[in-house]
């Protein structure tokens, strides 16, 4: 039974592993990946020696940053909100109405927030102006562009985000709530000694976890939000693999582009892992 | 505490949550009214949740097109053989690698896992679909995918708790593997199976990128990307465009709406249906196996 899945791996995960080999060759089309001559290192001192390559670096971090920064703390306190809420109707309402964004394509999300944030229709913009304020270039200034970015993420991934933090906060003990309000503890106090650190390891899980993705980005939404305008920020390590790889064809390049930052990756994966074994919290791999 | 009353505290809680789910709603409903409206009222940016002078004349056009029903057939049948093939590979993998009688099993697992971390990268990987012919065809956009390694984590898990005493009894009144996922397991799985279908067909529904470099004829364009080239006016050159007329001028902000709804349309659709299954789905996958 596990034939066809084996096949599946071997053909295309494996194979293409044997294929980083073209990073460390000079590829040739028509000798294809076997036959073309090896390079050693000259493609890497090639690709660190091109500005855009570091700037690509620069903007995922700065992205992932920023979109952690919001995300991460807004994402607790909705959990924390959501668990207080009373009327069950409400609250499975709200979750539904939350999650729902993230089943939505990034192609429609671009879609969407160009229409709210235009410069010139938009109703965001709109709304500004009604107000006496003068429009704001969301999509094609370099600050204002982050912060749409960041807003798009959010708005996208917030509710889903919740439901790891709503199964922790399931798993709180009633008794302690009890105790601590025949103590008469305030409900911010039973918050702050109780609930929080009844979660606290899977938000340091969580963080953990979290910042060892942040050399990876996803492609669709710095590709998708991004133009011409804002390229100097909005091009990230997997768009400029994408162009260069796709677009001009540049296969060695885009290849050690992606094998540095795989390298990358399995590096910070293993330092988190250690830190959040020796901090007493469950390994991440 | 589950009898508490309702404090001050709580309702301005209720309140901003009310808030936040409007913000989390408000660009769909953006979305339609604008699809909706008249075009002077779309025009001077009037349009907020509601439309302004009802009429469908945008839906009208944007199903008139042949274009749009092409790419909404691409994507059905990418979705549907998509999450077919999906489902029986992971199911296969969760179920073989969950049972503790299988040699090698950890080596498989093992095998399968650490493909999460490390991949050949994009470039590799388009070299392989490519030279195993599948460019330019549908099956590129779902084949090379198939299997995703978090859904098969959380498939495997649920697998595992399930009683082995079931399975036993089975096993010694001679049924063979096949028969005991057919009449024992998968009967045990409709929600799991019913989370990781919705999570596939999602994928698959939404896929983009896969379709912008593997696929190049106009003809087998899914319907993201057919949105994309509409939304963002890359059709402008293209000739096929002009000869039905809607190419040259650019697109009505009606009309980009209407087009983003129909395709957003059928996941909400089944999304109502489904959402019951997922959170529990999700929660199996955060126990750790």
């Amino acid at each position: 039974m596990l034939v066809p899945v084996i096949l599946y791996y071997v053909v295309f995960k494996y194979i293409p592993m044997y294929g980083i080999t073209i990073a460390f060759k000079n590829y040739n089309v028509f000798k294809g990946i076997t036959d073309s001559p090896w390079c050693g290192f000259e493609v890497f001192s090639k690709i660190f020696k091109s500005k855009n390559f570091w700037n690509a670096i620069r903007n995922t971090l700065v992205l992932n940053f920023a979109t952690l920064f919001v995300s991460f703390p807004l994402t607790i306190i909705v959990s924390l909100m959501l668990n207080e809420v009373r009327n069950k109707h409400f609250k499975r309402i709200t979750q539904s109405v939350l999650y729902l964004p993230h089943f939505i394509s990034w192609v429609v999300v671009a879609g969407i927030a160009t229409n709210l944030f235009s410069m010139t229709n938009g109703s965001i913009n709109r709304v500004i102006e009604n107000m006496g304020g003068s429009p704001i270039p969301f999509m094609s200034d370099h600050g204002w562009w982050i912060f749409t970015y960041v807003v798009c993420n959010v708005w996208k991934e917030i509710g889903w985000g919740t439901i790891i933090y709503l199964a922790a906060l399931t798993g709180v003990d009633e008794s302690l709530y009890e105790a601590a309000y025949l103590d008469g503890a305030t409900e911010f106090q039973r918050l702050i000694y109780i609930t929080l650190p009844s979660i606290k390891s899977v938000i340091v899980t969580m963080l953990i976890l979290q910042i060892s993705k942040m050399m990876s980005i996803g492609l669709d939404a710095p590709l998708l939000l991004g133009n011409k305008k804002v390229m100097d920020v909005s091009e990230v390590i997997s768009t400029y693999t994408y162009r260069i790889g796709i677009e001009k064809a540049k296969y060695s390049d885009s290849t050690a582009i992606g094998l540095f930052q795989s390298v990358i990756n399995i590096i910070i994966l293993f330092v988190a892992d250690k830190f959040a074994k020796a901090i007493g919290e469950d390994g991440i791999i | 505490m589950k009898t508490k009353k309702l404090t001050a505290g709580l309702i301005v809680n209720d309140l901003l949550l009310a808030v936040l789910a409007f913000i989390c709603i408000y660009p769909f409903l953006n979305v339609l009214a604008y699809s909706v409206s008249g075009y002077n009222a779309v025009l001077s940016g009037r349009v907020t949740f509601y439309p302004i002078d009802f009429n469908i004349d945008a839906y009208r056009q944007i199903l008139g097109k042949t274009q749009i029903w092409m790419a909404m057939k691409n994507t059905v049948i990418i979705t549907v053989a998509g999450t077919a093939l999906s489902l029986v590979l992971t199911i296969l993998a969760s179920f073989s690698l969950s049972r503790k009688d299988l040699p090698g099993r950890s080596f498989f697992t093992a095998f399968i896992l650490f493909t999460m971390y490390f991949s050949g990268g994009m470039i590799p990987t388009f070299l392989t679909v490519k030279s195993l012919g599948l460019f330019d065809t549908v099956f590129a956009l779902f084949v090379p995918q198939s299997i995703n390694v978090f859904n098969f984590i959380v498939m495997r898990t649920f697998f595992k708790n399930i009683p082995e005493s079931l399975e036993e009894a089975a096993r010694i009144d001679g049924a063979s593997y096949m028969k005991v996922l057919n009449k024992i397991i998968l009967p045990l799985s409709v929600p799991i199976i019913a989370t990781m279908g919705l999570f596939y067909a999602v994928g698959y529904w939404n896929t983009y990128f896969d379709a912008l470099i593997y696929i190049q004829k106009p003809e087998l364009y899914t319907l993201q990307l057919r949105l994309r080239s509409l939304l963002f006016g890359e059709e402008l050159n293209n000739s096929n465009a002009n000869a039905e007329g809607i190419g040259t001028q650019v697109m009505s902000q009606s009309l980009k709406m209407a087009t983003v709804a129909v395709s957003t349309i059928p996941i909400l659709i089944v999304y109502p249906w489904l959402q019951k299954y997922f959170v529990k789905g999700v929660m199996v996958g955060s126990v750790k196996g």
